[in-house]
C-alpha cells in the first residue's frame, strides 16, 4: 500500500504489437475492496491490459502499480500480493481437487499448516467439499471454474486478477460464481475482473468500457447508465462502440 | 526452496497417475533391454553356405565337415555347381559357396598344393567381410591339421621344424559375448530417449494447457520452474539406469566391473545435456510436436554417431572431428568402461571433462534461454 | 474420388503452411543419408595395438613391420611393461598388447620353438576376435616364411583359397548403408508425418466434423496419406539418387521395379504410422510410440547392421514381422544383385500393406463411433 491507498492504478498505460497498439494509453484508479469491471468487446485489449498489470508482459509505455508496487521495475513483488485466474482455467486436470490446491499453495509459500486449513476453507466455501479427492478432468466445467478461483486466492492476495472467468459457463454457475465474487471483495480483496458479457457489468462497484484499446468510458453502473439514457449496460455498451 | 518441492510433487502426481508413462518408465526399458540384448549380437551363425565338392574325397569331406563343425556355417538347402554359383546367391539361397575341384584329395595326399574357391555374397559388407574372416580362420586351422598329418608321417622333418606359437589372452570379457559391449549402449539409448522426450515435452504442455501462465504469475522465479521440471526427470532416469543395470545383471549375467559412484557421476552429467536439450527444444516450440520433433532430429544424428553401432574409429575425420561434440560417445564409453573395465575416474577423465564442459554449456544455454522468453 | 481429392487438397494447403516440420520432412533424410553415406563404415582398420618388446632384434622389429603392414592394425606404440597394458585397455589407448619374449629372435635363429603372447581386451567382442585372427594370420605366415625357407617346396601351405566377392567386390560401406538406410528413413519419416496429420486434426475435433459429411474414413484417410506418400516418395527418391550419384552406390536392376517396390513400402510406413496414431491417447504418446516402433525395429531387427540367422528364434520371429526386413531384401537385391522379381517379400508386403490400411481404417472408426 503507497500513499495514495489505490489498489490498482495505471497511468497512460500502452502496449504495441508492431503497429497495431492494442492498449493505448489507458489511465485508472481502482479502490481497496472494489469490484472492478474491465468491459470490452473481443479484441479491445481487456486481456492485454491485465497481463500487463499481472506483470506477463512489459507495458510499452506508461506505468502502473498495484497495491502500490510499481510493475514495471517490481514485478516480483507484485506478483506475491496478485492472484491470477486466467481464461483458461489453467488447472491440472490430472490432478485431484486438493492436490491442485495444494500445489498452488505451496507455489505461494504457505506453510503445510497453513495450506491445509485453507483448503479447507475454500473447499467448503466454495461447495467443493464432495470433490476433494476427484480428478479435475472430471468436474463439470462450472466446478472447475469454482477450483481456478480458489487456486488463485488460496494466499489471501490483495488483489485478484479474473480474466473472463465465466466464459463457456451456464447462466445458474455464472451466478453462483459471482456471489463468490462478493464473498472475497466482502472479506477485503479488490477484484479485478475482465468480461465480455454485459449483464455481469451490473455486479461491478465500478465499470470501465474498452473500445478500440482506449477506455471509452468509466463509472459506476447506474451512473453509466443515466447518462446514456439506456436501461441497461447491454445498451450503454452498444451506444459506445457505435459512436 | 520449498517451492520446488511443490513442484516435483506436482509432477510425481501426474506421472504416477498417468498409465501411460508409468508403462513407459517402468516396463519399456525392460522390454528393451531385453529385446536389444538379444538382438544386438554381432557374432555371426548360421551363415548359409553353399558346397561344389567336385572331387567327394576323404580330404574333400573332411574339409567341408570342418566348416560345419560349429554353428558358424549352416548349410544351405541347394547344393551348388560352378555354373549357378552367381544366381545361388542372387536368389539368396546361399551367402557363401565352398568350391572344391577334382584331384583336391589327390593334391592333398602327395603332399601338394590346393586351391579351393570361397564365392562371397558381398551385398551385406559386414556379414561378408566377417564371413570371410571366419572361413580364413577355419582354413588356417585345417591346414594346421594337414600339416601336423604330414609331420607325423614324416619325424625326421618334424624334428626339424620350429615355429612360432601365438599364446592369446583375452582381459575383460574374456567369454567374449558380444551383448556385453552392446547392453551398456541400451542403457545409454534408454536415459537418452527417456530424458530426452520427457523433459522435450514436458514445459511444452504446460505451454500449451496454459498452466505455464498460470505458474508465471506466481512468485516461482523460472530457475525453480526449471529446477521443478528437470529433477523429477533426472530422478527418474537415474531409476531406469538403476533397472536396467539390475536386470541386465540378473538376466543377461553382465559383468558389473566398476564403480556405481562413477556410474552416477557420468549420469549426472549426462543428465545436464539431454534436460538441457529438452529445455532447449521447449523454448523455441509452441506445440509438443515441435518439441518432440526437434528432440528426436539431435537425439537420432548423436545415437547414430556414438560409437553405439558403429565404430568411430572407421568414421572419416570430419565426422570423427564431429563426434568430438557429441555427448553420447563420453557417455557411453564411460557406461561401457564401468560394466566391462574396472575403470576409475582417473581413467574416465578425458570423458568426463568434456561431458562436463558440454552438459553445463547445453543447460546453461537453455536456462538464459527460458528465462528470456519468460522474464 | 473427388471427397478424397478436396481432404488430399486441405492436406496440402496444411502442409505448406507448416513449413517447419516440412523442411525436416525433407532435409533430415538428405542429411542422414550423406552423413551416415559417408561417416559409416564397417570396415575394420587403423586398429591400435601395442608392442612390449623385450627382444629388440630384427626379428622382433621384423614382427612388428608384418603386424602393421596392411591398414588393418597400426602401432600404437611401444610400452614398457605389463601393467601398461591393462591400463592403455582402460583407457581405451589400444585394443591389444603383442609381447615379444626376450630371446625372441635367438630362438628363431637357433630353430627353437617361441612363444609370443597376445593380449587383447576383449571388451568390444567382435573386434577382438578379429584382432586375434589377424595376428594368428600374420604369425601363421611367418611360420610358412620360416618353413619355406628351411625346406623351400616342400612347405607349402596344403590348401590355398581364392577368394570371390560378388556384389559390391570391394565391400563399400556406402552400398551396404544407403539401402538399409532407405529403408530405416522412410518409415521414421511416414511415421511423424502421419502423426503431424492425425494429431492436428484431433486436435481441433476437425475430424468429426470430417465425418459427418457424406463421406467414408476410409475415403478420409485415403486423402489423408497422398500427400504425405508424395513427399515420402521425394524423400525417397532424394536419398537414392544422392547415394547413387554422391555415393556410387550400384544400381544393377530397373529404377522402375525399385520405385514400384518402394511404392508399396512407403504405403505399409505411412499406414503404420496412422495405426500408431489411431491408437495413440496423446500427441506425446504417438511419438514415442513411433520412435520406438519403428525406427528401432527397423535399425536393429531389419538385418541391416545385425545379422537376424545369428539372433535367437523369437527375435527372428519377430524380425519376420518388420516391413523393413523384406524391403531391405528387395533394395539390396535389386541395386546389388540386379534382380527384379521377389515373389515371396512382393507378396508379404503387399498383404502388410492391406493389413495395417485395414487395421487403421478400423482403428479410426471406432474411436470415433
Amino acid at each position: 500500500m503507497n500513499g495514495n491507498g489505490w489498489a490498482v492504478e495505471a497511468r497512460e498505460l500502452t502496449r504495441r504489437f508492431g503497429d497495431f497498439t492494442a492498449v493505448d494509453r489507458v489511465s485508472f484508479q481502482v479502490r481497496q475492496g472494489e469490484i472492478f469491471g474491465f468491459l470490452g468487446a473481443n479484441g479491445a485489449g481487456k486481456t492485454t491490459a491485465i497481463r500487463m498489470l499481472c506483470g506477463l508482459l512489459a507495458p510499452s509505455g506508461g506505468e502502473a502499480w498495484v497495491d502500490g508496487i510499481p510493475i514495471l521495475t517490481q514485478p516480483e513483488r507484485v506478483k506475491l500480493r496478485i492472484g491470477y485466474m486466467s481464461q483458461k482455467f489453467s488447472l491440472y486436470d490430472d490432478l485431484f481437487v486438493l492436490e491442485n490446491l495444494e500445489f498452488y499453495g505451496g507455489i505461494y509459500g504457505l506453510s503445510r499448516k497453513q495450506i491445509v486449513q485453507r483448503s479447507g476453507e475454500m473447499l467448503e466455501r466454495f461447495g467443493l467439499a464432495d470433490y476433494a479427492r476427484s480428478l479435475t478432468a472430471d468436474l463439470p466445467l462450472g466446478y472447475k471454474q469454482r477450483l481456478a478461483l480458489g487456486c488463485a486466492a488460496l494466499h489471501h492476495p490483495g488483489v485478484l486478477f479474473l480474466d473472463e472467468p465465466t466464459s463457456g459457463v451456464d447462466p445458474i454457475a455464472r451466478r453462483r460464481f459471482w456471489e463468490m465474487i462478493y464473498d472475497l471483495a466482502e472479506s477485503g480483496t479488490t477484484v479485478f475482473v475482465t468480461t465480455h458479457y454485459m449483464d455481469e457489468a451490473e455486479y461491478c462497484s465500478r465499470v470501465s468500457i474498452m473500445v478500440d484499446g482506449r477506455i471509452a468510458a468509466l463509472d459506476s453502473p447506474e451512473k453509466l447508465k443515466a447518462a446514456q439514457a439506456a436501461s441497461s449496460m447491454q445498451d450503454v455498451f452498444v451506444n459506445l462502440v457505435n459512436r | 526452496m520449498h517451492t520446488i518441492l511443490y513442484l516435483i510433487q506436482k509432477e510425481f502426481r501426474q506421472i504416477l497417475r498417468n498409465k501411460f508413462m508409468l508403462r513407459l518408465i517402468l516396463i519399456a526399458p525392460i522390454m528393451q533391454t531385453l529385446v536389444l540384448g538379444h538382438a544386438l549380437n554381432t557374432d555371426l551363425k548360421n551363415v548359409k553356405l553353399a558346397v561344389a565338392d567336385l572331387d567327394h574325397s576323404r580330404a574333400s569331406r573332411e574339409l567341408v565337415s570342418s566348416f560345419f563343425a560349429s554353428d558358424l556355417f549352416r548349410p544351405a538347402k541347394v547344393s551348388a555347381t560352378p555354373g549357378d554359383i552367381e544366381q545361388i546367391m542372387v536368389r539368396d539361397d546361399a551367402d557363401m559357396v565352398l568350391w572344391i575341384p577334382e584331384h583336391f584329395g589327390r593334391k592333398i595326399a602327395k603332399g601338394e598344393n590346393a586351391v579351393v574357391g570361397i564365392y562371397v555374397n558381398g551385398t551385406n559388407s559386414s556379414l561378408a567381410g566377417l564371413a570371410t574372416g571366419y572361413a580364413s580362420a577355419i582354413l588356417r586351422r585345417q591346414n594346421e591339421t594337414i600339416r601336423r598329418q604330414r609331420l607325423d608321417a614324416n619325424p625326421r622333418m618334424a624334428a626339424a621344424v620350429f615355429e612360432v606359437k601365438p599364446v592369446s589372452r583375452f582381459i575383460y570379457n574374456p567369454e567374449l559375448e558380444t551383448r556385453y559391449y552392446m547392453i551398456p549402449g541400451v542403457v545409454v539409448l534408454i536415459v537418452t530417449i527417456i530424458s530426452g522426450m520427457l523433459s522435450g515435452m514436458a514445459i511444452v504442455r504446460e505451454k500449451e494447457i496454459g498452466t505455464l501462465e498460470q505458474l508465471l504469475v506466481t512468485p516461482i522465479t523460472p530457475l525453480q520452474l526449471i529446477a521443478g521440471k528437470t529433477i523429477p526427470f533426472a530422478i527418474i532416469s537415474f531409476l531406469d539406469i538403476g533397472l536396467v543395470t539390475v536386470f541386465g545383471i540378473l538376466y543377461f549375467r553382465l559383468p558389473f566391473a566398476g564403480s556405481v559412484f562413477l556410474l552416477s557421476g557420468a549420469t549426472l552429467l549426462y543428465l545436464l545435456v539431454t534436460l538441457g536439450v529438452g529445455l532447449l527444444a521447449s523454448t523455441v516450440s509452441q506445440t509438443q510436436q515441435q518439441s518432440m520433433f526437434t528432440v528426436w532430429f539431435i537425439m537420432i544424428f548423436a545415437i547414430l554417431t556414438s560409437g553405439f553401432f558403429f565404430a568411430i574409429e572407421n568414421m572419416p575425420p570430419v565426422v570423427r572431428a564431429m563426434t568430438l561434440v557429441n555427448p553420447l560417445r563420453y557417455f557411453l564409453s564411460v557406461v561401457r568402461g564401468v560394466f566391462l573395465k574396472d575403470i576409475t575416474p582417473m581413467d574416465a577423465m578425458p570423458d568426463l571433462v568434456p561431458l562436463a564442459v558440454i552438459g553445463v554449456i547445453v543447460f546453461g544455454a537453455a536456462v538464459a534461454r527460458f528465462r528470456k522468453r519468460v522474464a | 474420388m473427388r471427397q478424397v481429392l478436396a481432404i488430399a487438397r486441405k492436406e496440402v494447403m496444411h502442409i505448406l503452411r507448416d513449413p517447419r516440420s516440412l523442411i525436416v520432412a525433407i532435409l533430415m533424410p538428405l542429411m542422414m543419408v550423406l552423413l551416415y553415406g559417408y561417416a559409416i563404415d564397417m570396415e575394420l582398420r587403423n586398429l591400435p595395438v601395442a608392442v612390449l618388446d623385450y627382444d629388440h632384434t630384427p626379428a622382433s622389429r621384423d614382427l612388428v613391420e608384418r603386424m602393421t603392414s596392411s591398414n588393418f592394425i597400426v602401432n600404437a606404440g611401444y610400452i614398457g611393461n605389463r601393467a601398461e597394458i591393462e591400463k592403455g585397455f582402460r583407457r581405451s589407448h589400444f585394443r591389444a598388447g603383442l609381447v615379444i619374449p626376450d630371446g625372441y629372435g635367438r630362438d628363431l635363429a637357433r630353430g627353437m620353438d617361441t612363444d609370443i603372447q597376445i593380449v587383447i581386451d576383449g571388451a568390444d567382442a567382435a573386434t577382438a576376435q578379429a584382432v586375434e585372427n589377424y595376428l594368428s594370420a600374420v604369425i601363421a605366415k611367418i611360420n610358412r616364411d620360416l618353413l619355406q625357407s628351411r625346406f623351400g617346396d616342400r612347405a607349402q601351405i596344403p590348401v590355398e583359397a581364392r577368394t570371390r566377392i560378388f556384389f559390391n567386390p570391394e565391400l563399400r560401406s556406402p552400398s551396404f548403408v544407403v539401402p538399409g538406410l532407405t529403408a530405416v528413413i522412410m518409415i521414421m519419416i511416414c511415421a511423424l508425418l502421419t502423426s503431424i496429420a492425425v494429431t492436428r486434426e484431433k486436435e481441433t475435433g476437425t475430424l468429426e466434423q470430417i465425418l459427418t459429411a457424406p463421406i467414408a474414413s476410409y475415403q478420409v484417410m485415403v486423402g489423408k496419406v497422398v500427400p504425405y506418400m508424395l513427399i515420402a516418395a521425394i524423400d525417397t527418391a532424394l536419398v537414392l539418387i544422392v547415394g547413387r550419384l554422391v555415393f556410387h552406390v550400384p544400381m544393377e536392376g530397373s529404377w522402375w521395379v525399385l520405385a514400384g517396390y518402394s511404392l508399396v513400402y512407403l504405403f505399409i510406413s505411412l499406414a503404420f504410422g496412422l495405426l500408431i496414431s489411431a491408437i495413440s491417447k496423446t500427441q506425446q504418446v504417438a511419438m514415442l510410440m513411433a520412435l520406438l516402433i519403428t525406427m528401432l525395429p527397423s535399425l536393429i531387427l531389419s538385418g541391416f547392421v545385425f545379422s537376424i540367422a545369428s539372433m535367437p528364434r523369437v527375435l527372428q520371429w519377430i524380425a519376420h514381422l518388420v516391413p523393413a526386413t523384406y524391403y531391405l531384401r528387395v533394395i539390396r537385391g535389386i541395386m546389388l544383385a540386379g534382380r527384379s522379381w521377389f515373389p515371396f517379400e512382393g507378396g508379404v508386403m503387399l498383404l502388410m500393406a492391406a493389413g495395417f490400411m485395414t487395421l487403421a481404417v478400423k482403428r479410426f472408426k471406432s474411436r470415433l463411433d
